[in-house]
């Protein structure tokens, strides 16, 4: 339960950050931590229009998305501590249950018959579909690594505090964090504060939703976020500390996560449409050298 | 019992002369007949031993037994389950023909369709080679028979031919493999195989009944029947040829698979390369479709990968000593035939009430048609996340046996084993996300959106009785994803009866892992209605409009700006075009075409694998058999020559002692 605890906590801050980094850059003040919160509160009480062309599916997609993200949260463990359900193979599970979620929100865009909600669900589904293996090739690679098979036993045993732990460890988060940027359709994939319908990916899908509907699609996105940094820290916090000092140092990576990714926005423009292909293949290819390196530590070959 | 079954067979032959109306009535009661017997000695063997049954009745072969074990009795439920479905399905489907066709031919069909269901029933319970061979031919008769219903179509009938020649190539080379067997052993049985199989190297025997079985089954390359015939059939037989006659295919290969004792690493390798073949190149054509029963018969092709996929682990496992693998690999192999029957008889029904209500498949021209037909949209979206292996459905609960299979013993496996381990897991991956590209495709724009031929009138729903198939479906589907511990447990107990091997470790790792994603899926559920209670109780306070879908900021979209199936499969045609055979005819404006004339715009995807391994060849024969031709001149006096120029030859052999 405290990974599921620190998880909500940290979705609190987590996208306030990194506007707040964002606007800091670009030389503004910026809104206060909690507004993007806030803002997801205010749809939330609002009215819904939804557009005629759409039926069942429009309704039923937004609250999918966010159960399968409130689901998949109960199955990440925070280091050592066990989380909800946890046994072999969940991290299977975990993204299977972020695909159930995806496909509904893909088919919902579909529902209301526009050409620009089409491209949006398109490139959704091509960007997850190529995105997927370098999950799975990085946690193949973890249970290579530590010989265990549940995402808490594999946390658990990640750090021997040896050097090749180290160096899996971090490419391990390395990936995951570019893992996190596209699932959560940042940059370099996606710009979801630019406002040409042609080159959105995640927000051109969202365009007919609105009200609670809306509201709840923000808030999952805020928590999709969270998940992915939580397997990062994981990765990195070491475990000889404290569970006090680590839940220090979880909160405060996850400040740093946040205003990295703010920083890294403020300066990088967003990828050419035809490039995220070979963006998202080259992270897999990363991934693919982390289970080779398994494969050698673990004298295999 | 026994008895019941054999009154069955024979009052089959009654369609034949039962009046036109009460035939289907007939055929059901012949069904219910074949399934009542059949499935209670199936539940007997589950519970308790093989089961050997005496029919009583003797051919020259020898007295006909029904051998009935573990592995059979899975497979004889799965086979009534289906068949059940399609013959209830077939009353609504048939109901149009029932006036325009001959009654002879009605019976025909209804007639073939239970003996297809009796013979896949005694392929399963057969042991004797010979025995096995005629209900194996049996069953591809009748389902030619079934393929070719509409055969005034030239096209369905030239199909039909295809299908059959196809077949009878499996059944040569499972007849051949029968005889190597029993001339080795003495024994033309599957006894006999088993026996060669201790005696000798396994690896050759193994690939001659694996690409026999592997036609049926529809393995690439072994494949090329299978999306020609699923399209050109009725939807309640494609539904059960699909769902179930092709699992014949992979009931004789894990047949054959648990006698083999060496050589197992390379059949292993051979299998699995066959899975993840089969499953992403069948994937990715399935994308590339635009007919909806076409693209549904190439993910039966996928799904035959993933079953490969888990054997292939399982034989590996059993090579390496790795118990894990060889135990979860089977189970998810075998669980999933179950599963894949399901969802993809609940889909190519789901296709078969668009075709009766809109008279056509092509997803081009489809489109909105949720509006009109809401219960089998909601029965193809069911089939949709079942087949993408998306929890809390069944699809996911056999893939999830072979990723835990691989994953469970990954770090102590030897490097070959790893690497396999790592091909698999990626190969299932991608397949997933692929099958959720392909299927929200299929559903998004054939039942979402707006129509995209205005021209006719708005399709309605099927009749009740069409959608009561889907209802048993789901509520299976459903039951699997909400139950897996019941039915996991099930196949890993019968299959470590098959192996022989008792590890209650193993099995109580994989129950409980079963279990709590069982828990995971109930929440889920109840999650989800959380939310959407709460979305009703605040939307109950404010103000829901319907307005038209915003068109950022351009007013006069229609029906023609939506995302259409070429379009939508072209992101990932630019990724794969290495490996699929893609054309588009596309007319461009001519410089001085000021006001443009009509265009028209076709694309077309062919089949690869196909056209390299088969119609290359074919293609060779065709063009160079008109040269023989030159010995048929015409002139009588030629003709005569032949005879003389054949019997000197003979003579020739003669004197060279040849003869």
């Amino acid at each position: 339960m405290l990974s599921l605890a620190l998880i909500l906590i940290a979705s609190i801050y987590f996208p306030g950050i990194i506007v707040k980094v964002k606007a800091i850059f670009s030389g503004r003040k910026g809104p206060g931590i909690l507004q993007p919160w806030f803002d997801i509160f205010r749809l939330l009480k609002k009215g819904n229009v939804y557009s005629s062309a759409s039926g069942f599916v429009f309704q039923i997609g937004a609250p999918i998305y966010l159960g399968t993200a409130l689901v998949a949260a109960l199955l990440i463990p925070f280091e050592e501590t066990n989380a909800l359900f946890s046994f072999s193979g969940d991290f299977v599970l975990f993204a299977y249950l972020l695909a159930l979620g995806r496909f509904l929100i893909i088919i919902s865009a579909l529902d209301v018959s526009s050409g620009f909600e089409g491209m949006g669900a398109n490139r959704e589904a091509f960007y997850s579909m190529l995105m997927e293996p370098a999950f799975f090739i990085l946690m193949g690679s973890l249970v290579m690594f530590t010989g265990h098979t549940s995402f808490h036993d594999v946390f658990a045993n990640l750090h021997y505090n040896d050097y090749f732990s180290a160096i899996i460890a971090i490419i391990a988060a390395y990936v995951l964090a570019n893992i996190t940027l596209v699932e959560t359709s940042r940059l370099p994939v996606d710009d979801p504060l630019t406002h040409l319908e042609l080159t959105m990916v995640h927000e051109v899908m969202v365009l007919d939703h609105s009200g609670f509907d809306l509201g709840i699609i923000k808030a999952t996105n805020n928590l999709k976020f969270v998940l992915f940094s939580t397997l990062c820290a994981d990765c990195i916090i070491p475990q000889s500390l404290d569970l006090w000092v680590r839940v220090g140092l979880f909160l405060i990576s996850q400040v740093v996560f946040a205003a990295a990714i703010g920083w890294f926005e403020s300066f990088r423009a967003r990828n050419k449409m035809a490039m995220n292909a070979q963006f998202i293949l080259s992270i897999n290819a990363v991934a693919l050298i982390l289970i080779f390196v398994a494969i050698i530590i673990k004298n295999n070959l | 019992m026994t008895l019941l079954f054999k009154v069955a067979l024979l009052l089959s032959f009654g369609m034949f002369i039962t009046p036109k109306n009460w035939k289907y009535l007939l055929a059901l009661t012949v069904q219910l007949m074949l399934i009542i017997p059949t499935s209670s000695w199936a539940l007997t063997v589950l519970k308790s031993d093989t089961l050997v049954i005496d029919l009583g009745v003797s051919t020259w072969s020898g007295p006909i037994v029904l051998t009935i074990d573990a592995l059979s009795a899975f497979f004889m439920l799965v086979i009534n389950l289906i068949c059940l479905c399609g013959i209830i399905y077939a009353s609504g489907y048939l109901k149009p023909y029932v006036p325009k066709k001959r009654s002879v031919f009605i019976s025909l069909h209804l007639f073939s369709f239970a003996w297809l269901h009796g013979a896949m029933l005694l392929v399963v319970s057969m042991r004797d080679g010979i025995a096995f061979l005629l209900a194996w031919e049996l069953m591809s008769l009748f389902s030619f028979v079934l393929v070719i219903f509409e055969a005034q179509k030239e096209t369905t009938l030239k199909t039909g031919i295809n299908y059959l020649l196809q077949m009878h190539l499996s059944f040569a080379l499972i007849m051949l493999g029968f005889l190597i067997a029993g001339n080795q052993t003495g024994d033309l049985s599957f006894n006999g195989v088993a026996t060669f199989f201790a005696r000798h190297k396994n690896a050759p025997l193994f690939l001659v009944f694996l690409a026999g079985f592997g036609i049926k089954a529809g393995f690439i390359p072994f494949h090329s029947w299978l999306p020609r015939a699923h399209p050109a059939a009725p939807s309640h037989v494609s539904g059960v040829m699909s769902g179930i006659m092709i699992k014949m295919g992979i009931y004789g290969i894990l047949r054959i698979t648990f006698m083999i004792q060496n050589d197992l690493m390379l059949i292993g390798i051979i299998v699995l390369a066959m899975g993840l073949v089969s499953g992403l190149l069948g994937v990715i054509m399935a994308i590339m479709q635009h007919d909806l029963k076409k693209l549904l018969a190439y993910h039966s092709i996928e799904n035959i990968g993933i079953i490969g996929i888990g054997i292939g682990m399982g034989i590996l496992g059993k090579a390496s000593g790795n118990d894990y693998l060889m135990i979860f690999g089977f189970a998810g192999a075998l669980l999933h035939n179950l599963n894949h029957a399901l969802f993809k008889s609940l889909l190519f029904f789901s296709a078969g009430n668009i075709y009766y209500a809109a008279h056509m498949v092509n997803m081009e021209k489809l489109g909105g048609l949720g509006k009109g037909m809401r219960y089998t949209s909601y029965a193809f979206l069911i089939g949709a996340l079942a087949i993408s292996g998306i929890p809390p459905f069944n699809g996911f609960i056999s893939e999830f046996l072979i990723y835990n299979g691989v994953v469970s013993e990954l770090s102590n496996s030897t490097f070959i084993v790893s690497i396999m381990s790592i091909a698999s897991v990626l190969g299932l991956v991608l397949i997933g996300g692929l099958c959720v590209y392909c299927f929200t495709k299929a559903f998004g724009l054939t039942f979402l959106g707006t129509r995209r031929q205005m021209t006719f009138t708005e399709p309605k729903e099927v009749p009740p009785v069409m959608l009561v198939p889907a209802i048993i479906q789901i509520s299976v589907i459903v039951m699997i994803g909400l139950m897996p511990a019941f039915f996991g447990g099930t196949v890993i107990t019968i299959v470590e009866g098959l192996l022989h091997t008792s590890s209650p470790d193993i099995a109580a790792s994989g129950i409980q892992a079963l279990t709590t994603i069982g828990h995971v899926n109930i929440l889920l559920i109840a999650v989800i209605a959380v939310i959407m209670a709460l979305r009703a109780w605040q939307q109950s306070k404010v103000k829901i409009e319907a307005g038209p879908t915003w068109g950022c900021g351009y007013s006069a979209g229609d029906f023609r700006h939506q995302y259409t199936p070429t379009s939508y499969a072209d992101s990932l045609r630019e990724l794969v075009n290495p490996v699929i055979d893609y054309h588009s005819n596309y007319q461009s404006f001519a410089k001085e075409e000021i006001f443009p004339k009509k265009k028209d715009f076709h694309t077309e995807t062919k089949d690869l694998v196909e056209e390299k391994t088969v119609l290359s060849w074919v293609h060779l024969i065709v063009n160079n058999l008109p040269k023989a031709g030159i010995a048929q001149s015409g002139l009588i006096n030629h003709y005569l020559i032949y005879p003389l120029l054949f019997l000197v030859f003979i003579g020739f052999l003669i004197l060279l002692n040849v003869l």
